[in-house]
């Protein structure tokens, strides 16, 4: 909604441009506020969900967040709000998001993304009967916050060792969209994979953009042009932890022949990937849309509890993806590395 | 064209201009302005700046449009909605300011905008031979395969004159072009106008050099304040007449009376040799003194070292070699601002590029130049009072025609800019004043209260180093005459007996020994 | 002087405000094409105006948004393009708030800590900007140019050093990085305003001070004097003893120190720590305030908060249903229009100046007079 409303903003202001004034009032049905209170009379659930920058529409992060706002939707009937950060805001638009949705009686709240945690710490705390949940860090804590937290080095090290495993010439890459902790925790996981499975397999890596600058996450071209330079280098896997730029990396294996590794959902089968699908030989996935989920269930049925939950290989919160059949060849190690880390018996660090 | 011949029997006149009015916002350019021009003639249009003129010419050439009144064309009422219709109509116009890509031949320049065309090929063949036809028959004497960068400023002209030509222009509009001209360009012109009128071409001549109008024109009018005020005959007007019509006044003639000369150097200049950016030697071992109570002219063709000269002697431009002393101190590698706090005062020729701020009020532009001192400044601190109230005596003594002296610049004339800037310089008692152009653009009130400004401080042992291209204004100021040529100092002249014709060879190098 | 005042305050006003009145219907138009219904968004506009904390929260960000105009357009004053202030700020905002935080600070005196993180920031930042001046000077290099590489290098070299190993500090499960938090005595206390949740910068007093510095700079001083000659006129500042190259170093320089000033309100009053969060791009908002509020000190203020609301009023946009893109579009069509609109103005200006003298002086000026 958040980006169809977007996109018919942009088309009317062409529309006006070009002198047609007859798109006005087509109102598709989506609610220009997102607000479906009438057809929610079963469920007294008011959730508000205050996504980071890029928001729904994004092909990644906040999609699969708001997956999880859907299923709960389309089962429960909640009732929801959805609001979304802008580029270059500071803490205090943050805190003034969340505020505005405790203060409009939307008492489950999700906080998608780190950058929430200084705003959140300072909210949660005066809205106590509000359950908040937090979701990739846990910088914030609180009798009524939950940290949603994920091992995305886990997943990462299973698609690693496949990626080794399929690779010719041993030579892998790694394209972040921004390099922050959380996407080098990507990189750690993988290139420990890699290494796990065939201890003289390299990986080059590439952010696209160094923070302040998100738009690395939204940026196919540039992740075409990174990834081009590593099939050149002879490399013949990349593994795109890079968002929306993930396209672009995919499209540049097609071209060439080579193959890519998705992020965060089944990359397979996004229809907007559906292209370049056949390139994409598995996916690592973080379960955000499970989180999300869970977190509204549990406040539904009243089992909220506070405090960090991992959702780690283990807990089924990361995983790797089989859709296309092209790593079915090597399931079986890869679920070897798969119950050896459940169990404990490998460990996969966060960090360098 | 054809010339339909009129009730009397006469041919129509080549242009006829009636009632002609156009008004800018707040602005009267032309009034009521009436001119008839006869075919085959040339009719000089005089007048002061800013006497309308150039509108009504740009009126003519299509280049504006006129609020009222009516334009015929060999008797047929016309508008022009641009140039190209004015073109089309045989009105040709020679700018002041040439209108040459300097890169390009004569040929590529005269053809540029209506190049030849044979298919889809330029046929420079064919324009080659028109060029040269319309040289012939004009002794115009330009070759169209020299690159315009070569040309001398009188070539250049007739490059412009044979482009209008080529256009097929019957009447010629002439704007100001002898102000470019040394004494002997002027005459090769003249005698190409002359030879253009026995083709049965019109010339309309615009100047306010009236000796020249007087030599050439066989019709004259005169326009001030926008308006057309006299219609005469050459024969019948001195050049004092046609002068006083101009001004509308008496005139004030250009000259010091007696000799303040003291044996007391203030400016002394040795070697002085400046190099320009492409390597080439501008200024070649100038040497001169000027003393306390002197004016020093330097006469000289634009672009012969003049402006390299003052900026070396403003400490804008480095000189490669040579010294300046101003008193006794070496000024040589001295700053700008030094040179200024020493008492150097300074009328720049370009008083748009380096006289005044036009975005700035009056008094802030009292304050330029003169920012370290007071009353401008205290320290660090400028003083708003002080630098107020001496604008308002400045304006006051100069007779800086303003409502306040929070205008901007540029809401002033060009004379009364020129006035402040003259006052500017003069109130901080300078030892030495260089004055480039002083009086260019100024009517002719300015001009004598300039001139008049420059002889007191002379009177009080004021150095001054003159330079100016209006001959009888050096003459009439200067105490000792130089000439400049090609970056030197070629012949020095005493002003009391030299006339401006040998003073025009020697500018162009035609009387030269060596 | 006197006689021109009420007329030029009032053409100083009508451009801004006509900027904005178009944009208000441009704004309109598209929402009314699009479905919304404008008359909601001003509704929920006014109500966030009326929130005491989107005040508080407007007045901050207009803080910073006006410490970056100021540093902007002391650059603009000279026809000195500084594209530069972004990077500066954030490289400036980043080392100090590093110097902050480190734990040798925490015996000092509060006021000495915070003189020495602010000074800190304005030589940093005053350095930053110094690379592009010596360019320019030295190798006539356009700062337009140099400024825009060197905010892509403060780019780098800020991702560098924010990293555990160097000057930040390890922050297990936040997926955030950031320098260590500057603790109590280190930071300024904010203002607590009735009705908000949260509190007016401290630092507020700092950009009126800085406001007011460079107003009197600019009106009263030689330096400020040579600084607008410069920018009037390159040729006649040199032709008045200018030395120009120095004046671009001098400005650059202050404009740098100003731009390190950006982020100190933030820092100091309410992020504590230089992280992967930091509000960036303050740059860029401080170049169209300084173009919307025509470089003056007092309309920049106004121009700084204009944009500092509109900035804060997006999430009530939001939570009413109107798209909060309409924000983006407000200012970029104000920042378009006042261009346009200034210079509609100053052709105005001078025509009713040279009017003003016609009519003093008792008679019509002709037009090549004027034009002389």
């Amino acid at each position: 909604m958040r980006r169809m409303r977007g996109l018919r903003l942009a088309a009317g202001a062409l529309a006006l441009g070009l002198g047609l004034t007859a798109c006005g009032g087509s109102d598709s049905g989506t609610g220009s506020g997102g607000s479906t209170q009438a057809s929610t009379p079963a469920s007294e659930l008011k959730i508000g969900l205050a996504y980071d920058i890029g928001g729904r529409g994004d092909q990644s992060f906040n999609d699969s967040a708001a997956r999880g706002l859907d299923k709960a939707k389309s089962e429960f009937g909640v009732d929801i709000k959805e609001l979304e950060a802008a580029a270059g805001e500071t803490d205090a638009q943050k805190e003034d998001r969340l505020r505005q949705l405790a203060e409009g009686g939307y008492t489950t709240v999700i906080a998608v993304g780190y950058a929430y945690a200084t705003a959140l710490a300072k909210v949660a705390p005066d809205y106590a009967e509000v359950k908040f949940a937090l979701i990739d860090s846990t910088d914030a804590k609180g009798a009524n916050i939950e940290n949603l937290v994920f091992a995305e080095q886990e997943g990462s090290f299973l698609v690693g060792v496949a990626a080794a495993l399929k690779s010719t010439t041993g030579k892998l890459g790694f394209v972040g969209g921004v390099n922050t902790p959380l996407i080098q925790k990507f990189e750690v996981g993988f290139t420990a994979g890699a290494k796990a499975a065939k201890p003289d397999a390299t990986v080059e890596v590439k952010y696209l953009t160094q923070p302040p600058d998100f738009t690395g996450f939204n940026d196919p071209a540039k992740g075409e042009t990174a990834a081009n330079g590593m099939f050149d280098a002879g490399v013949d896997v990349v593994y795109a932890a890079a968002g929306g730029s993930g396209n672009g990396v995919f499209k540049a294996a097609k071209a060439k022949g080579k193959l890519g590794i998705g992020v965060d959902s089944d990359q397979y089968n996004l229809p907007a990937l559906a292209e370049v699908k056949d390139v994409i030989m598995t996916s690592m996935i973080k379960k955000v849309d499970t989180a999300v989920y869970d977190f509204i269930v549990s406040v539904k049925d009243g089992k909220f509890t506070a405090g960090e939950k991992v959702y780690d290989l283990k807990a089924g919160g990361v995983d790797y993806s089989t859709s296309g059949g092209k790593v079915d060849d090597i399931k079986a190690q890869i679920d070897d590395y798969k119950a050896k880390i459940s169990s404990g018996e490998i460990k996969v660090s966060s960090t360098k | 064209m054809p010339t339909e011949p009129a009730a009397g029997g006469e041919p129509a006149p080549a242009v006829e201009l009636s009632g002609i009015t156009k008004r800018f916002p707040g602005v009267t350019a032309n009034s009521d302005v009436n001119i008839t021009v006869r075919a085959g003639t040339v009719h000089a249009l005089v007048g002061e700046n800013g006497a309308g003129k150039s509108t009504l010419m740009k009126i003519l050439y299509g280049m504006q449009q006129p609020d009222e009144g009516q334009i015929r064309i060999g008797g047929v009422p016309t508008a022009f909605g641009s140039p190209a219709d004015a073109i089309k109509a045989g009105i040709g116009m020679v700018h002041q300011h040439f209108m040459l890509a300097d890169n390009l031949t004569v040929l590529e320049n005269v053809v540029l905008g209506s190049e030849p065309r044979a298919g889809v090929r330029l046929d420079f063949r064919a324009a080659r031979e028109r060029i040269r036809e319309i040289s012939a028959a004009y002794s115009l004497n330009v070759d169209p395969d020299r690159v315009v960068d070569d040309l001398g400023v009188g070539e250049r002209q007739r490059v412009e004159i044979l482009k209008v030509l080529y256009r097929g222009a019957r009447t010629l509009i002439l704007d100001e072009p002898t102000a470019v001209l040394v004494p002997q360009e002027v005459d090769e012109l003249f005698g190409n106008l002359r030879e253009l009128k026995a083709e049965g071409l019109t010339i309309v001549f615009i100047s306010h050099k009236l000796d020249e109008v007087l030599s050439v024109a066989d019709d004259i009018t005169v326009m001030r304040r926008g308006t057309t005020v006299a219609s005469v005959s050459p024969r019948e007007v001195t050049s004092r007449q046609l002068a006083e019509l101009m001004v509308g006044s008496a005139l004030p003639v250009p000259e010091l009376r007696d000799s303040t000369v003291t044996d007391r150097p203030v400016l002394t200049v040795t070697g002085l040799t400046v190099t320009g950016a492409d390597g080439r030697t501008v200024l070649d071992g100038l040497s001169f003194t000027i003393h306390a109570g002197e004016v020093l002219g330097i006469a000289g063709v634009e672009g012969n070292g003049q402006a390299e000269l003052v900026e070396a002697l403003m400490g804008i431009r480095t000189p490669t070699a040579g010294t300046v002393r101003l008193g006794g101190e070496n000024i040589t590698r001295a700053s700008t601002r030094h040179r200024r706090e020493a008492g150097i005062g300074y009328v720049p020729e370009d008083r748009h590029r380096q006289g005044v701020l036009l975005e700035a009020t009056l008094w802030e532009n009292r304050v330029l130049g003169h920012q370290t001192r007071r009353p401008s400044s205290r320290g660090a601190l400028l003083d708003l009072k002080g630098a107020k109230a001496d604008t308002e005596r400045i304006v006051r003594d100069y007779d800086v025609r303003t409502p306040g002296i929070g205008v901007h610049a540029s809401a002033l004339s060009g004379g009364n800019q020129q006035k402040l800037i003259v006052g500017r310089e003069m109130s901080a008692d300078p030892v030495l004043l260089i004055a480039s152009h002083p009086t260019r653009g100024v009517d002719v009130g300015a001009q004598a209260a300039i001139w008049e400004h420059i002889r007191r401080a002379r009177a009080e042992h004021l150095a001054v180093l003159l330079i100016s291209a209006d001959l009888d204004e050096l003459i009439g100021m200067s105490d000792t005459l130089a000439v400049i040529l090609r970056g030197r100092l070629v012949a020095d002249y005493d002003p009391s007996t030299v006339t401006p014709e040998q003073l025009g060879s020697a500018m162009t190098g035609a009387g030269r020994e060596d | 002087m006197g006689r021109f005042s009420p007329r030029s305050l009032l053409l100083g006003l009508a451009a801004p405000l006509g900027a904005l009145a178009f944009a208000v219907l441009v704004c309109a138009v598209i929402l009314g094409v699009t479905g919304h219904s404008p008359l909601d968004t001003v509704d929920a506009m006014v109500s966030a105006a009326q929130r005491p904390r989107t005040f508080v929260n407007s007045l901050n960000s207009a803080t910073t948004y006006y410490l970056a105009a100021v540093a902007v357009a002391i650059g603009f004053k000279m026809k000195l393009f500084n594209i530069g202030v972004d990077g500066q700020y954030r490289l400036a905002a980043m080392l100090s708030a590093a110097l902050a935080g480190a734990t040798f600070m925490e015996g000092l005196p509060s006021f000495l800590r915070v003189a020495l993180t602010v000074v800190a920031a304005m030589l940093v930042g005053a350095g930053w900007a110094g690379v592009a001046a010596l360019l320019k000077v030295t190798r006539g290099v356009s700062e337009v140019i140099s400024t825009i590489m060197l905010n892509a290098i403060a780019t780098y070299l800020v991702s560098y050093l924010l990293n555990p190993a160097r000057l930040a500090e390890d922050r297990p499960g936040s997926n955030n990085v950031g320098t260590r938090p500057i603790d109590g005595g280190g930071q300024v206390a904010g203002l607590e305003i009735p009705g908000s949740s949260s509190q007016l910068f401290g630092l507020v007093f700092l950009a009126a001070l800085v406001g007011f510095g460079y107003w009197f700079v600019l009106a009263r001083t030689r330096f400020g004097f040579e600084l607008k000659a410069t920018g009037l006129s390159e040729s006649a500042a040199v032709a008045s003893g200018v030395s120009v190259k120095k004046m671009v170093l001098v400005s650059m320089l202050l404009s740098g120190a100003v731009a390190g000033l950006v982020g100190m309100p933030q820092l100091l009053g309410s992020s504590y720590s230089y992280s992967l969060d930091f509000p960036p791009g303050i740059g860029f908002i401080g170049i169209a305030v300084a173009l919307l509020g025509r470089n003056h000190p007092v309309g920049m203020a106004l121009a700084a908060l204009l944009w500092g609301f509109l900035d804060n009023s997006s999430n009530s946009l939001d939570v009413a249903g109107v798209p909060r893109e309409i924000v983006g579009i407000m200012q970029g069509v104000i920042v378009l229009s006042v261009v346009v609109a200034y210079e509609l103005v100053r052709r105005y200006r001078v025509r009713a100046e040279q009017r003003d003298v016609g009519t003093a002086l008792g008679r019509t000026k002709t037009a090549e007079e004027a034009s002389a």
